[in-house]
Order: structure tokens, then C-alpha cells, then sequence
């Protein structure tokens, strides 16, 4: 049986996104500091510039001092949760891709995304990199 | 038809619909003077007199019929306390918490400007805002509420950035005060019978964890923040009523609270980690023994067949409600009908079906689960599980997944289970943390997260890894059949492969 049509949820933007800036930073494996308050931070400049809709699923408070997202927050539970992220030991303060991250998005998400939207995100993908500090090996 | 005898549209206004049948010929005296409640938890609670004119009224009498944890009672048999108790500890623990800083302000030589009037100052506004926090909630707390969060109406507040941080019943309570009906009773006798000065704007704004002055900030974060007076009485009320030996030092938490400058706002922050990280400990306990539990998703699943049949069949199903008529087509109906009065109707209501499913709780003769969808029985775990989790989020393909299993079925089970009587659970990572934490060792020292401090993150990382569990749900006499359905289904649909030996194991089938 055919597996029905995709629903682009605001984690498959989240992980569409991570697994472009893998392939975009040339690592065989790719693992960057990411405490949830730092990507709250990203994000929200991110969505700021206004230059992708696409974002537009990541919607920020606007109270308080500091933008929070509690769609993002949760888009980085749902992803572990479906094992593409994960934690690394001592400090968990480094998330990392799994395999199952790239293969969800050739095998499901691609299919489901548009032209546009796939340029948006790879333009995400690139700011993403930009923004955090990958860590481990620096060989591909 | 008159423009004004046209049904309500807008959520704002359902909801307002709402509070005028809640307080049609609603008449009391106003009351004498204070009162004393006794509380088992947090002791003697005084409340002024205009206090004690709103804990009478139908708004907060109604959640007396709301199970604080829903149906949890069917497992920790003393859970049976209601979001009325806990509203009045929320009130007394958020005056505590106002107090707290107010004193830490005054130690460390640096006063705060605050009110501290019990009948119009900020504390009476806090006061207030906790008291009526969950006024939006509705049968069966949070299991309606992961059931209705995801209805049309809802989820356009949510996307608002003035709401986006606030669960659904925060959004629902702040409409409900914000509700011209509302307002014209609290102006009545708050205002006027009982000589309180209040405004109800910044009452409501402090429901959704916002202030219009940010030097007061922290008093919206006493409200709704990472430890916020909600979850401190809860974290403790539910704990102590399920009878689970969790430490809640809450004299040692208040003795740590402070407030500071972060951009433009006053913030709360904590002088020490430690007792937040007890707290939270006890929050992840609680998901891990009761929230979580697998009877209690259980019975989560067992009510949500019971709303999606009256949603499908309204006719046979739709109850009556002091004349009002529920089919739970929208998020405000489930403000209507209270636990009391759900499974308290002496001769049920609805269809045979509706009447079955009364008659199991009545008896306990509950679900049991047929399939475990974890890291042990499912083959397959590293190449991810995405096409299960997204289903959490979309109802009409959960509910087609459901309706596929039992499709399957051999003819001679599907005649011994209703289409309804399918369920896939699939609870998400338990939320230890909303929006940030601050730590200040001292007043001189700089603020920091949290996770600096203590890995909050690794709980969840580990929670997901090891103790995160989906179940498949059915009556015990198809239990077998549902089993062997949803292994096939769930190849098919989500490409997870589920040892059934391992599962039936953990399952006791």
C-alpha cells in the first residue's frame, strides 16, 4: 500500500533544514552546539529577516526578553523522538544527525517539498551553518 | 432572523456564549468578608472578601466537577483532586512566591516598587490572575485538551505570536475573562459590591504570561513561566495525591527567588539550581509514573473514542448539557461539559456504544494494550520512527491509520470491536521546561540559562531513548487479533517492523 501524501509539519522543516546544512558542510557526520535557548536564538533571526516564508511555521512570542517558539521547541522533541536527532554525551550540549535524518528526507520529504521551497531552504541551511559551531573531526 | 439572534461565530464569542449559560440566573448575596480555607496541602488560605465573591461564582465552582488529572484516578486511586483546589493553591503560592521577592529584594539591599494591597495592588492582580488561570479548562483537563488543541479555531490563536506560548486552556481562560459577560459580572460585584480595585485587562494579560509594564514582568512569569505557581502546586498536589514520595521544597525554592534586569524587562531568577532541579526531577518522575503511565494513555485513548463517536455520530450521540447540545464540534463545547457530568449521567446517554463505554469505566473494565511501539519491539529503531510521530499531530491520519487496523481485522474479531475501539497512542516528550530559566548566583553576577547549570536536555534526550512507549489499545477480547492488525498496518504505513514476541512480553498478552 502506498503511504499516504505528506503533511509538511513545522519538524520536517526543522529537519530538512539540518540535513541541507549537513550536506552543505561536507561532513560525513555533523554535529553542532545546540542548546534548545540557542536555537530559539537562530531561529528567531532567522524569521526576523523575513526572507523565508517558509520559517513562517515558527512563530514567536512576542513578549518578554527573549523570542521563544514553542513550535520549535517542540519540532526538536518530535525529532528525537523519531530518531533523526540526538544528544551527545558529557554535557548534551551538541546535537548531531542521524543516518535516518537523510534518509526520511530523500525517501519522503523531497518528494513533498516545492522548487521554491527547496531554494528557501537550502538559502536556510546555508544562514543555519553560518550561525552555529559544528564540532568533531574536521575531515569530511 | 435578527442579527442578534444569529449563532455566535468567532471563538470570542462561543466563548462568551459560554459564560452567559454558565451564569444564567446566577443571583448570590455578596459575600460577608473573607474566608479561611483549609487546605490539605498548603494549610490555612485566606481570601479577601471580593476573592471569596469570585471562588463562589459558577466560573470557579465548575472546575469543583474537573478532575485535576483527568482520569488518572482510575490508576492512583486518591488522584481525585479537582482544578479548584489546585486553583486556590496556585493563588496562595503565587502571593508566597510575591512575597518571596519582595523580602530577597529588601535583604539584598535593593527594595522593589510593588503593591503589595490585597484589594488593588499588583499582589491583588496576581492574586487574581492565579485564581482564574484555569477557568478554561474542561472535561477531563489536559485529556480533552490534547484532543481539542488541535481543532481549527484553536490553532489560529496559536499562531498568533500574542498567544503562542500559552497551552489551549490558557487561551481559553484569558477569553473567558476577557468575556464582555464576564466583565459586566466582575464590574457588578468585584468592582462595585465588593470595592476591589481591579483592572481585568491586566488580569487577563497575567493569565497568559504577559505585563504592560515590563519592570513587572516577573509577576506575568509568577504566573506563567518555567516556575510558575501552576506548576509548582501541581508538580506537589499531583505528586502528594497519587501518592508518590516526591520532594517539593517549595520554603527552600521561595528562599532562592529573585528578580533582575534582562533587556528591558524585570525577570525572575533563581540564586541556586538546586531547588528548581529537585522540582523539575519531580516533573519528570510524574511523567514517567502517572502522566505516562500505560493505563492512564489508556483511558486518555478510551475518552477520545468516546468524544470521536459523538463527533461522527451526533445525532444518536449528542448530550445535553442544562440545555445545551454537545458534539464536541468545537474547542469551547468542551467547556460545557465537566467530569460529574459526563460519567455521571445515572443512565448514560448517546448509543449503545456511548452507553458500553460508560458502563466500562463504570465498571472498570478498561482497554488493554495489545502492541508496544518502543525501542525494544520495534526492529527497525535506527532508521527512525517519523511517519509515527507526525500521526500525533494529525488526527485525520491517526484516525485513518485506527480505521485501517481495524479494517483488517478477520471478519469474525471486527464483528467483537467497534471501529472505535482501535486505539494508537502516541504521547510526546515530556514538556520539563517552558520558555527559559534564568540562574544569578548573586546580584552581581551575570544571568545565565539553566542549561548551563544542570542538563535539562539530556532528561528529555534519555526519556525519548528509554522511557518513551506507544501503544496500540483494544478491548481484551480482541486484543490478539487488533495485535496482529496494527503490526501490518504499521509496516505498511509508518515501515516499522515490531517483534511481536517482545511485545507481547511487555504487553502480557
Amino acid at each position: 500500500m502506498p503511504a499516504a501524501k505528506l503533511a509538511v509539519l513545522p519538524d520536517h522543516v526543522l529537519s530538512a533544514i539540518l540535513t541541507l546544512a549537513k550536506r552543505e558542510s561536507g561532513r560525513s557526520r555533523f554535529a553542532f552546539r545546540g542548546h534548545d535557548f540557542q536555537l530559539q536564538e537562530i531561529f528567531s533571526e532567522l524569521v526576523r529577516t523575513k526572507k523565508f516564508p517558509i520559517l513562517g511555521r515558527f512563530v514567536f512570542s512576542d513578549t518578554g526578553p527573549e523570542p521563544y517558539s514553542p513550535v520549535l521547541n517542540e519540532s526538536v522533541s518530535k525529532l528525537q523522538l523519531a530518531g533523526l536527532i540526538g544528544r551527545e554525551n558529557p554535557d548534551y550540549a551538541v546535537l548531531f544527525l542521524r543516518p535516518s535524518s537523510e534518509k526520511f528526507f530523500d525517501e519522503d520529504l523531497a518528494q513533498q517539498l516545492s522548487p521554491d521551497d527547496m531554494r528557501q531552504l537550502r538559502e536556510v541551511a546555508t544562514e543555519f551553518l553560518n550561525r552555529v559551531e559544528v564540532v568533531g573531526s574536521t575531515q569530511p | 432572523m435578527r442579527p442578534e439572534d444569529a449563532a455566535p461565530t468567532s471563538l470570542e464569542q462561543r466563548v462568551d456564549a459560554f459564560v452567559q449559560w454558565l451564569f444564567q440566573d446566577y443571583k448570590a448575596p455578596l459575600p460577608k468578608g473573607p474566608k479561611v480555607f483549609n487546605d490539605a496541602l498548603l494549610g490555612n488560605q485566606l481570601f479577601a472578601r471580593h476573592e471569596v465573591a469570585v471562588i463562589d461564582s459558577p466560573l470557579l465552582q465548575r472546575l469543583k466537577r474537573i478532575k485535576q488529572t483527568g482520569l488518572v484516578y482510575h490508576v492512583f486511586p486518591s488522584a481525585t483532586h479537582t482544578r479548584f483546589e489546585h486553583s486556590l493553591g496556585a493563588t496562595t503560592l503565587a502571593e508566597r512566591c510575591f512575597n518571596a521577592i519582595q523580602d530577597r529584594a529588601s535583604v539584598e539591599g535593593k527594595p522593589l516598587v510593588v503593591d503589595a494591597d490585597r484589594y488593588g495592588g499588583d499582589l491583588a492582580h496576581l492574586r487574581m490572575a492565579a485564581m482564574l488561570h484555569d477557568v478554561g479548562h474542561g472535561l477531563c483537563s489536559h485529556a480533552s485538551e490534547q484532543i481539542y488543541e488541535l481543532l481549527a479555531d484553536l490553532q489560529e490563536f496559536k499562531e498568533k505570536p500574542a498567544y503562542v506560548k500559552n497551552a489551549p486552556g490558557e487561551i481559553l481562560s484569558y477569553l473567558i475573562a476577557t468575556s464582555p459577560t464576564f466583565r459586566d459580572w466582575f464590574q457588578e460585584t468585584v468592582i462595585q459590591g465588593c470595592q476591589a480595585r481591579l483592572d481585568l485587562n491586566t488580569v487577563a494579560d497575567l493569565i497568559l504570561g504577559k505585563h504592560e509594564d515590563r519592570d513587572k514582568y516577573f509577576l506575568a512569569q509568577i504566573i506563567s513561566s518555567a516556575y510558575d505557581c501552576d506548576k509548582l502546586d501541581y508538580i506537589a498536589r499531583d505528586s502528594y495525591y497519587c501518592g508518590l514520595a516526591l520532594t517539593v521544597d517549595l520554603p527552600r525554592f521561595y528562599s532562592m527567588i529573585s528578580t533582575a534586569r534582562r533587556e528591558d524587562y524585570r525577570v525572575l531568577v533563581l540564586r541556586s539550581y538546586v531547588p528548581l532541579e529537585q522540582i523539575l526531577f519531580s516533573k519528570m518522575t510524574l511523567f514517567g509514573s502517572v502522566y505516562h503511565h500505560q493505563k492512564v494513555k489508556c483511558i486518555d485513548s478510551m475518552l477520545r473514542s468516546m468524544v470521536q463517536h459523538i463527533l461522527y455520530n451526533p445525532d444518536q450521540c449528542a448530550i445535553d448539557i442544562r440545555g445545551k447540545r454537545i458534539t464536541f464540534a468545537d474547542a469551547v463545547e468542551y467547556l460545557y461539559v465537566t467530569d460529574d457530568e459526563f460519567f455521571g449521567q445515572t443512565n448514560g446517554f448517546g448509543d449503545a456504544y456511548i452507553k458500553s463505554m460508560l458502563a466500562r469505566f463504570r465498571t472498570r473494565d478498561l482497554f488493554v494494550r495489545c502492541l508496544e511501539i518502543s525501542r525494544r519491539t520495534v526492529t527497525n529503531w535506527d532508521d527512525g520512527r517519523q511517519g509515527l510521530i507526525d500521526l500525533a499531530k494529525l488526527p485525520a491520519a491517526l484516525k485513518d491509520v485506527e480505521d485501517e487496523i481495524h479494517k483488517r481485522l478477520p471478519a469474525a474479531s471486527r464483528g467483537h470491536c467497534n471501529r472505535d475501539d482501535v486505539r494508537l497512542s502516541i504521547p510526546g516528550l515530556p514538556g520539563i521546561k517552558t520558555g527559559y530559566a534564568y540562574i544569578q548566583t548573586s546580584k552581581q553576577s551575570e544571568i545565565e540559562y539553566i542549561e548551563n547549570y544542570f542538563p535539562l536536555e539530556q532528561w528529555t534526550d534519555a526519556y525519548a531513548h528509554n522511557k518513551w512507549r506507544s501503544y496500540v489499545y483494544a478491548p481484551r477480547e480482541v486484543a490478539q487479533p487488533v495485535r496482529d492488525s496494527a503490526i501490518s498496518v504499521l509496516r505498511d504505513r509508518s515501515k516499522l517492523e515490531i517483534n511481536a514476541r517482545i511485545s507481547n512480553q511487555a504487553c502480557h498478552l
